[in-house]
C-alpha cells in the first residue's frame, strides 16, 4: 500500500473570490497505482451522502472519476427522455471500493452541507431578481428570435421589387409593439446538483477538512478493496457483479465500449469454498462467456513491498 | 477529455447554472437518446477504436450533464414541509394527479418519493424557505432511512419509468389479521372496483342471469349508496330478482329446525353474508352442523316439552338475552302430519327397521357410550383376526387396514407421514417484525387508464424492498447483538441452514459502508410467511437493490404433484 497519508493538501486556492467552489490540491502525489494518474486532474471530487450512500452530482466530479478510471453506477432519471430505464442519469452512486481508492488519494470532500442558513433573505431576494433578469432576457430573444423568423419569411417569399423593405418595416415594428412574453413561457432550469454553495462561504472551510468517510473495515471489505486496487492499476476497469454472483466485473476498457471478460469472486486465501460454490460459479461464468477468476490478496509479494493478489481463473472442462 | 477538463473546470467548475440565453435555446433541443453501437471485444489501441471510444464517451456526458429545462407555465409549484415529510402543491397539478398524490383538508399533496420521481421528470418544482430545490437537494432532503430509503426509492423510480403504478403500502389498509381469522367477507368496494372494470368491458354481460347471481348482492348495496345514478334504477329491481329466492330458501330452511326465536334472524344473516362472500364452501367449513343439535320439532312421536329452556349465555354475544321459548305457535305453522305410505313402503320400512335393530341389538344392549365404544372395539378386534391383529394391539398401528379399499390417491396421502404445508399456515400467529416490510403496492401500466386513486382496487403485487447489510438500521445493532439476529435466523431457517449459514457467514464480513443489498439477509422462511399473510392473495415481490441494478424475485407455494393412476 502506498502512503498517500503524508501528503496532506497543501493549499487550496480561489477561497475568497469569483465562484470558488474549487478545491485544488497543488500535488497530491500522483498515483502510481492508477494507470491513468498522469493525465487525471487534480481535484477534489465533492461526496455527497444520500441515506449514507455516496453519491456525486456535479457533472465535472462525474468526468474527473471517470477520468481515473471509476465506473460507479447511475441512479436518476435522465433529463432529456425521463420515463426510461435503458439510460439514467446522474447522481452517481460510488462503490465503497471507489470511494475509499478516492479519499486515499485525497480526492473527495465531503459536500453535504450546504444550503440553509446564510441569510436566507438575501437568498431569496436574489433568486427573485436572477429569475427576472432572466425573464427580460428570454423576452428579448424571443422577440428576437420572431423577428428573424418574420425577416426570413418576408424576404423569401416577398420577391417584388415594390419595395418590400418598408413593409418589413412596418410589420416588424408592430410586431415589437405588440410582442408579449408571457411568464409562463419563461424557460426555467430545474437544476440537478445544488447551486446553493455560492452563498455559504463557511462552508468551504468545511470542505477543506479530509474525513475519513468510514472508520473500520473489516476484514472482507478490505480484501475487496485490496483485488479493486489491484485490478484498477492494471488498468481494468471494474463494476459491482451481484446479477452475476460475484464480486466484481471486469472490463478490459471503458464499459461504454466494452464487454466484461471476467467475473471476479474475492476470497481469503485461507478461506475453503464448497465444490458446490465452484460449480455454480464456474457453470455461471460459462453461460455468460466470462471467465470466473477467484482473487484472493495477500498471496504474493511486489518488489515494492505492495501486497499483490493471487488470481485463479475457472475453466469448465467437458472431457468427453 | 482529461484536457478538455483541465481548460473548462478553471472558469467554470462547479457552476452548471444555465444562462438566460442557454435557457432559452434549450427549448428547442433534441429528445432523442443516441442509440449505443456495439461494444468491442479487447482494446488493441488502434485510432479507430479510441475515436469510437471517444465518441461515445463524448455522447455520454452530452446527456449526464444536460440540465433539466422546462416552462414555468408547465411546472408545478409545491412547497416541502419538513415537519410532515410531505410536499404541498401551490398550483393546480397536472395530469400525473390521476395516479399520484392525494388531499387533505382542501389541499393536494404528494408523498417525497412521488415528488422527488416528478422532479427529475421535469413535472414540478418543489421550494423550501421561498428557494427551488436541486435534484440533489431533494434527494437528501426527502430520502431518509428512518421514513424513505434511497433503496426504496430507487425501486419506486425504476417501476415508475417503466409505466406500472406504485404507491405506498400502508398496513392498516389490509385486512387485520384478526378480520382474516373471523373470516369476514373480504372488502366490498374492491370487489365492486372489479365488477366495475367488467362491466365497462362487456355492458351486455350484466343483464346476464349466471352473472348476476355471482354478484354479490352486498356489493350491489355498496355500489347503490356509491351513487351510480345511471345504473341504479336498472340494477335494483334486478338484485331484488336474486336476493328474492336466497332469502326465501334460507327462510324455509331456518325456518323448520332453527325454532329460537330471535336466533332465527341471525342465521338468515349469517346465510346471505356468506353467499357474499363467494366462498360456501369455506365458510360452511366453520360451522359442523352434524355436531350442532336442534331439537325436532315436528316428530310427533316424542313430544318435546312445549317449551324450549333459554340457551346457555356463554354461548351468547355480550349483551343478548334469549329467554324460554314456547315452541307452540311454530308447531302450528309447520306440518305435522304423517307420511302416508302404500302398503309396500310400510312394509319395506318394516324390513328396514328390523334389519336395523337385529344388527344393532348388542348396541343396543350398551347402556352408556363406553359400552358402546368397547363393542365396537370388540368388533373391530373380531375382524382383524387373522390379519395380523398384533398390529392393531399397540399404541403404534399401521397408517391403514389393508381390506378398507380406497383410491391411491387417498391412499398416498393417508400414509404420508409428513404433510406438506401451504405458505400462510401458521402465518396468522406470527408478529410483525420490522426488520421486513412491504414498501409498495404496484398496480400495472394498463390500469391508468380507469384508475381510482379513492378505490384503486387490488394490486398487482406488492413489493418490499431487501435490507442492506450497511443500512444504518441495521448498524445502530451492537455488533453481538448482529450475532443474535443472525443465529436466531439459522434456527428458523431449519433445513436451509447451509445457505443460511453460507449467507450470514458473507453478511457478517460484508462492509457496514456498502449500500448493496446483496449482502444483505435473505428473508427467512418467518418473514416470508409474515408479509405473505399480511399481502392476503396478492403476490409479495422481494427487490434486491445492488448499486445501480435491481433485481426482483418472488416466492411461491409449490406442491409436489402426485402422479396417481386412478
Amino acid at each position: 500500500m502506498m502512503d498517500h497519508k503524508a501528503s496532506v493538501p497543501a493549499q487550496t486556492e480561489g477561497m475568497e473570490q469569483g465562484p470558488p467552489q474549487v478545491l485544488e490540491i497543488s500535488d497530491s502525489a500522483p498515483p502510481q497505482v492508477l494507470g491513468v494518474s498522469d493525465s487525471a486532474p487534480p481535484h477534489v471530487v465533492g461526496v455527497s451522502r444520500c441515506d449514507s450512500a455516496p453519491l456525486l452530482w456535479r457533472d465535472q466530479d462525474l468526468k474527473a472519476v471517470r477520468g481515473r478510471g471509476l465506473v460507479g453506477a447511475l441512479l436518476g432519471a435522465l433529463p432529456r427522455t425521463p420515463r426510461q430505464n435503458g439510460r439514467l442519469g446522474r447522481p452517481l452512486l460510488l462503490l465503497p471500493e471507489e470511494e475509499r481508492l478516492l479519499t486515499e488519494l485525497h480526492a473527495t470532500a465531503n459536500a453535504n452541507q450546504g444550503g440553509g442558513g446564510v441569510q436566507l433573505s438575501l437568498q431569496v431576494k436574489q433568486h427573485l431578481e436572477e429569475q427576472e433578469r432572466s425573464l427580460e432576457e428570454q423576452r428579448v430573444l424571443a422577440l428576437q428570435d420572431r423577428k428573424s423568423a418574420l425577416l426570413h419569411a418576408m424576404t423569401s417569399s416577398h420577391t417584388g421589387s415594390l419595395g418590400p423593405s418598408e413593409a418589413l418595416r412596418g410589420r416588424l415594428e408592430a410586431l415589437h409593439r405588440s410582442f408579449t412574453f408571457p411568464r409562463g413561457a419563461m424557460a426555467v432550469q430545474l437544476s440537478t446538483a445544488r447551486a446553493g454553495l455560492h452563498h455559504c462561504h463557511e462552508d468551504r472551510a468545511f470542505l477543506r477538512a479530509q474525513q475519513p468517510i468510514t472508520a473500520q473495515h473489516d476484514s472482507k471489505a478490505a480484501a475487496r478493496y485490496q483485488v479493486f486496487r489491484d485490478l484498477r492499476g492494471q488498468g481494468f476497469y471494474l463494476t459491482s457483479a451481484g446479477k452475476f454472483g460475484g464480486d466484481f466485473l471486469v472490463y478490459p476498457g471503458d464499459p461504454l465500449r466494452f464487454h466484461a471478460h471476467f467475473i471476479a469472486v474475492v476470497l481469503s486465501l485461507d478461506s475453503s469454498l464448497s465444490p458446490l460454490d465452484v460449480l455454480a460459479i464456474a457453470r455461471l461464468g460459462s453461460n455468460v462467456k466470462k471467465t470466473v477468476l477467484l482473487c484472493s490478496p495477500g498471496g504474493v509479494q511486489y518488489p515494492g513491498g505492495a501486497g499483490g493478489v493471487q488470481y485463479t481463473s475457472l475453466q469448465w472442462s467437458g472431457m468427453v | 477529455m482529461a484536457d478538455q477538463n483541465k481548460t473548462d473546470t478553471d472558469s467554470k467548475f462547479y457552476n452548471e447554472v444555465l444562462s438566460p440565453s442557454e435557457l432559452f435555446a434549450a427549448r428547442s433541443r433534441s429528445h432523442k437518446i443516441p442509440v449505443r453501437g456495439q461494444k468491442d471485444f479487447f482494446p488493441d489501441d488502434s485510432d479507430e477504436q479510441r475515436q469510437r471510444l471517444e465518441q461515445s464517451l463524448n455522447e455520454h456526458w452530452s446527456l449526464i450533464s444536460e440540465e433539466r429545462v422546462e416552462k414555468l407555465g408547465n411546472l408545478v409549484k409545491a412547497t416541502w414541509i419538513p415537519s410532515e415529510n410531505i410536499v404541498e402543491l401551490q398550483s393546480p397539478a397536472g395530469k400525473f394527479w390521476q395516479t399520484m398524490g392525494f388531499s387533505a383538508g382542501g389541499k393536494q399533496f404528494l408523498f417525497p418519493e412521488e415528488a422527488l420521481y416528478l422532479m427529475e421528470c421535469g413535472n414540478v418544482q418543489v421550494f423550501y424557505q421561498e428557494l427551488p430545490l436541486s435534484i440533489q437537494d431533494g434527494y437528501e432532503t426527502f430520502l431518509y432511512s428512518s421514513t424513505l430509503r434511497l433503496q426504496e426509492y430507487q425501486v419506486f423510480g425504476h417501476l415508475k419509468r417503466l409505466g406500472y403504478l406504485v404507491h405506498r403500502f400502508h398496513p392498516s389498509s389490509e385486512t387485520s389479521s384478526y378480520a382474516k381469522q373471523l373470516n369476514l367477507p373480504q372488502s366490498r368496494d374492491r370487489a365492486g372496483k372489479q365488477l366495475k372494470r367488467k362491466r365497462s368491458a362487456s355492458p351486455i354481460a350484466t343483464s346476464s342471469h349466471t352473472e348476476a347471481q355471482e354478484e354479490s348482492t352486498a356489493d350491489r348495496m355498496e355500489e347503490d349508496t356509491c351513487g351510480q345514478e345511471g345504473q341504479e334504477d336498472k340494477k335494483l329491481p334486478e338484485s331484488h330478482l336474486t336476493i328474492s329466492p336466497e332469502t326465501s330458501s334460507t327462510q324455509t330452511a331456518t325456518a323448520s329446525p332453527g325454532n329460537k326465536g330471535g336466533v332465527r334472524t341471525w342465521w338468515m344473516l349469517d346465510d346471505v353474508g356468506e353467499r357474499s362472500d363467494h366462498q360456501p364452501a369455506s365458510a360452511a367449513s366453520r360451522w359442523d352442523f352434524s355436531s350442532i343439535s336442534f331439537p325436532d320439532l315436528g316428530s310427533s312421536r316424542e313430544r318435546l316439552s312445549s317449551c324450549l329452556v333459554s340457551p346457555d349465555p356463554s354461548l351468547l354475544p355480550g349483551a343478548l338475552a334469549v329467554g324460554v321459548c314456547d315452541v307452540d305457535p311454530w308447531r302450528t305453522r309447520i306440518n305435522l302430519r304423517d307420511v302416508k305410505m302404500s302398503s309396500k313402503e310400510q312394509m319395506r320400512e318394516e324390513e328396514k327397521r328390523r334389519h336395523r335393530s337385529d344388527k344393532d341389538r348388542e348396541v343396543r344392549r350398551c347402556s352408556n357410550w363406553a359400552e358402546y365404544r368397547q363393542l365396537m372395539e370388540r368388533r373391530q378386534g373380531r375382524r382383524s383376526k387373522g390379519r395380523a391383529t398384533h398390529l392393531w394391539d399397540g399404541e403404534v398401528t399401521p397408517l391403514h387396514d389393508p381390506r378398507q379399499p380406497i383410491p391411491t390417491g387417498e391412499l398416498l396421502d393417508k400414509i404420508s407421514v409428513i404433510k406438506s404445508t401451504h405458505l400462510l399456515e401458521g402465518a396468522s400467529r406470527l408478529q410483525a417484525s420490522d426488520e421486513w416490510r412491504i414498501s409498495f403496492n404496484v398496480y400495472q401500466p394498463d390500469t391508468v387508464a380507469d384508475f381510482k386513486k379513492s378505490n384503486p382496487g387490488k394490486p398487482y403485487t406488492r413489493m418490499c424492498v431487501c435490507r442492506c447489510f450497511g443500512d444504518p438500521q441495521y448498524r445502530r445493532l451492537p455488533s453481538t447483538e448482529r450475532g443474535m439476529v443472525t443465529r436466531r435466523r439459522l434456527c428458523l431457517l431449519g433445513s436451509k441452514r447451509r445457505l443460511a449459514n453460507h449467507l450470514c457467514r458473507r453478511r457478517i464480513c460484508s462492509n457496514p459502508s456498502g449500500t448493496t443489498s446483496f449482502d444483505g439477509p435473505v428473508p427467512d422462511l418467518r418473514a416470508i410467511k409474515q408479509l405473505a399473510f399480511q399481502s392476503g392473495d396478492v403476490p409479495v415481490v422481494f427487490a434486491v437493490v445492488d448499486y445501480g441494478d435491481i433485481s426482483f424475485y418472488t416466492f411461491k407455494d409449490f406442491q409436489l404433484p402426485t402422479d396417481v393412476f386412478p
